[in-house]
């Protein structure tokens, strides 16, 4: 990751002797690029329609999170963890929650437990739906992406229901949730999450069977298993990759000891693997989802926490398997109400580190199929 | 000496000019260009709004709505906007180049215009021409250079590659799609002189002028029955060549897709890719003269499609109406020839918008090919089929229905064997595309093993002073 200033302007070639070699060309990608899933900028270096080097530069969105949650009481800063990958917001919030808890040598009761399971599994399907969509609108199909944000608006609203606000939920808490279910959300959850099996399978043959986005996909942005666990990846880009480690299954938290996961694992490495795996794990969360609607518990939905929360000295590292990876938090804590240090491990700045590494050889063409299939958001890289 | 010359002529000269001005002919000319744009105009705004409002039907959308009823009113609304825009230009651009870009790839669009038959009387003086064909061709080619000239002079790096791109896509499918259209030309041959048939027996001259493979495809004897006569006079839906000619309808319409840059050869202006190619720099008019450009070769293409393969403005009705020859009759009869042709195009166009809603997009190298290793050997095997057929019948002094049978069998055929086998290019090339990674994955057989761990962890305690003592 180098900034503008690390760039090496001339690369020096090396004439492999095939071909009419022409002239260099610095590509500027991005950050105002339609398909850069919000601000990455990628100074792309094309021989011809070939890239020969990519630089990512990151930082358009930076806007201090880590520091914020800082100057703000723990349940304060809560509300700003929806801003770090904006869109798996309650995974986040179930990330920071859980830090301060496991801190705290606490639980939450089982039916919080279990809502948090419903409610992530819920964004994970969002965040991958937005996933799948926005990267077949960057292969030039311009369908699925409205279909899957049509799917994701219910989930949205279902958690306008439930915790009052659409997006920014602040929902969690620490030691529990906020609101229980209000009357009838269960049997709405239930009829969505029907008919969003019933839409995947309509996506699936609509997009999945095609030649074309098989042709674009399959072998291309390859990665091999030791490559992807070099470079830490973590989520649908190391299980895609042959690797299976999900957190769900591996290191189970909160309800996920309860309920078994399981985990989505393709061999091929390359961007239809990736795109597969998100597609099956949809319907993974689909079953979790309903696993969760059948299994839920009754009982208080909270502990009954001070709202100037005070945990004790010391520190601790919590990871929960969000939809892109590890989601983990270090969390330090002086004894005060406010967080001395709260580290973000965000599972899209990790997965981006690879990314020139793959584009090496591509044709240009690909450098948005690639780019796509990490499913990056930038919100989560620069924090 | 100048002088002398001009002197000497300037009589001739002037009058010759002033002449020509004020002649039928220049009249002419003026009113068909007027027409040319305004039909132009209104279709790529129509196409434009059914483009929107299709797209939106498939995609679980409305589309627009808002302006006037239904949001019949929005592209009108849309063109006015691009008219008041500023013109924006860029100091660094080629100013000659830049300017002059939409006009070069509007311009042919509205010469392909001008021989289109619209129905038996309207149409331009020059779409009686007899090289038709040859003409459309040869001037819907000369869009590249507009798209060049648009890619070079934006001094842009995206409209470079985008122009580059145009220019390699555009050149490539050219050639398939002109060789599918030969097919069309030799069974006109074959037919000249047949019963029903215009032209001279066996003579082996066939057409290659619009008007007259229209006629070719329209073979009703009048019987005197007069609902049958009002209905099939200038209409016989089993005569149209994309009976015998399936598979160049398929390879000429995918070819047409890729000449105005249409998804799923959307590349030199796509948007995932290189934000809008090259008309990236273009804002206001200009930009709206490219995509008046490309919405009317799209219409130009679907034009085409109808006139040689689906029997151009021919419907119930027309022949009939027109063969009545009163004026009255005969103009409803025109009428009715516009309607039918223009409902035509329109559904044609749809079909590209369906297209659109469908497919993503190819890579370049795919794209290319594509073009040259499917497109072209397929195109030039039915020729090579469609002649080779026609002498074993003629020389075994068969009937020439028997000629036809076969070549359409052969072509249905080769639909669905088109089909398959671009299937299975496809799938073959992804493979070999695959296979390294395959081979890497079972060269490192053993997959590193990860620390699982099963048992639940331990919740970490708190440690004591282990973080440092706090922030001032």
């Amino acid at each position: 990751m180098a900034t503008n200033q690390d760039m090496d302007i001339h690369p020096v070639t090396e004439d492999t002797g095939e071909g009419i070699k022409s002239q260099e060309m610095l590509l500027n990608m991005g950050p105002q690029h339609p398909s850069t899933h919000g601000v990455l900028r990628l100074v792309l270096t094309l021989e011809g329609e070939t890239v020969t080097d990519c630089t990512p530069v990151i930082g358009y969105l930076h806007r201090g999170i880590e520091k914020i949650l800082e100057n703000r009481p723990i349940m304060g800063g809560i509300r700003y963890m929806d801003n770090a990958d904006y869109l798996s917001p309650m995974l986040n919030e179930i990330a920071y929650a859980g830090a301060v808890e496991q801190l705290m040598g606490m639980e939450p009761p089982r039916r919080a437990q279990y809502i948090r399971l419903l409610v992530g599994e819920m964004q994970r399907i969002a965040s991958h739906l937005v996933a799948v969509g926005t990267y077949l609108l960057d292969l030039g199909a311009f369908t699925p992406v409205l279909w899957t944000f049509r799917d994701r608006e219910g989930i949205l609203t279902l958690f306008e229901a439930l915790a009052g606000s659409r997006f920014n939920v602040n929902y969690q808490r620490v030691g529990g949730v906020l609101h229980d279910f209000p009357k009838g959300w269960m049997k709405e959850c239930e009829l969505f999450l029907d008919r969003v099996e019933k839409n995947m399978a309509e996506l699936e043959t609509l997009v999945t069977g095609n030649e074309i986005f098989a042709a674009r996909t399959q072998g291309v942005g390859y990665i091999d298993p030791q490559q992807a666990i070099a470079y830490g990846l973590t989520g649908p880009m190391l299980r895609a990759s042959g690797v299976n480690l999900d957190l769900r299954v591996n290191r189970p938290y909160m309800a996920y000891r309860e309920v078994a996961v399981n985990p989505q694992v393709r061999q091929e490495g390359d961007c239809f693997a990736r795109y597969k795996v998100r597609m099956q794990e949809i319907y993974e969360s689909i079953r979790l989802s309903r696993v969760a609607l059948d299994k839920m518990p009754g009982g208080p939905i909270g502990t009954r926490s001070p709202i100037a929360l005070r945990p004790p000295r010391g520190e601790t590292y919590f990871a929960i398997e969000g939809s892109k990876g590890e989601l983990g938090i270090y969390f330090i804590s002086d004894g005060s109400e406010y967080p001395w240090r709260a580290k973000i491990r965000g599972p899209s700045f990790v997965n981006l580190q690879i990314l020139p590494e793959m584009l090496r050889g591509h044709k240009m063409s690909d450098v948005v199929a690639i780019t796509g299939s990490l499913d990056l958001v930038l919100g989560e890289v620069d924090r | 000496m100048l002088n002398v010359i001009l002197a000497d002529d300037s009589f001739l000269w002037w009058t010759q000019l002033w002449n020509g001005i004020l002649s039928w002919q220049f009249l002419q000319f003026l009113i068909a260009f007027i027409v040319i744009f305004l039909f132009i105009m209104t279709s790529a705004v129509i196409v434009i709004l059914l483009e929107r409002k299709v797209m939106a039907w498939m995609q679980d959308r409305v589309g627009p709505i808002h302006t006037g009823p239904w949001g019949l009113l929005q592209t009108t609304a849309d063109v006015v906007k691009l008219l008041l825009k500023e013109d924006i230009r860029g100091q660094q651009h080629d100013q000659l180049v830049f300017l002059l870009a939409p006009s070069v790839f509007m311009a042919p669009v509205i010469a392909a215009f001008a021989v289109l038959p619209f129905s038996p009387y309207l149409g331009l003086p020059g779409s009686a021409l007899a090289t038709g064909i040859i003409y459309l061709v040869a001037v819907s080619s000369i869009d590249v250079i507009g798209v060049i000239m648009a890619g070079w002079g934006s001094n842009n790096k995206y409209s470079l590659i985008g122009g580059l791109r145009a220019a390699a896509q555009m050149i490539s499918y050219e050639l398939p799609l002109v060789l599918a259209l030969v097919g069309v030309v030799m069974l006109t041959s074959v037919l000249a002189g047949m019963p029903g048939y215009p032209g001279i027996a066996n003579s082996g001259v066939g057409t290659i002028s619009i008007r007259e493979i229209m006629d070719f495809q329209n073979v009703w004897h009048k019987t005197g029955i007069g609902i049958l006569d009002f209905l099939f006079q200038g209409f016989t839906p089993w005569s149209w060549f994309f009976l015998f000619q399936p598979l160049m309808l398929l390879i000429y319409y995918t070819c047409g897709l890729a000449e105005t840059n249409r998804a799923p050869f959307d590349l030199p202006e796509a948007e995932s890719e290189l934000v809008a190619g090259y008309v990236t720099e273009y804002s206001g008019l200009r930009w709206a003269l490219f995509y008046l450009g490309e919405y009317g070769n799209m219409t130009i293409v679907s034009a085409i499609a109808s006139y040689l393969f689906l029997g151009g403005f021919s419907g119930p009705g027309v022949g009939y109406l027109i063969g009545l020859n009163s004026p009255g009759w005969g103009l409803l009869g025109n009428i009715l020839a516009l309607g039918y042709f223009v409902t035509k195009i329109y559904l044609l166009c749809i079909v590209f918008i369906w297209v659109r809603t469908t497919l993503p997009r190819l890579r370049s190298d795919q794209l290319m090919q594509f073009a040259w290793l499917i497109l072209i050997p397929v195109t030039l095997g039915n020729i090579i089929v469609t002649a080779m057929v026609y002498l074993i019948v003629n020389g075994l002094g068969a009937p020439t229905w028997v000629f036809l049978v076969i070549v359409a069998a052969i072509n249905w055929a080769a639909v669905f064997g088109f089909v398959q086998l671009v299937s299975r290019v496809t799938v073959s090339s992804t493979r070999k595309a695959q296979a390294p990674a395959i081979r890497a994955q079972r060269r490192a057989a053993a997959t590193p093993a990860l620390p699982l761990r099963d048992a639940v962890p331990q919740l970490v305690q708190p440690q004591s002073a282990t973080a440092s003592s706090g922030k001032e």
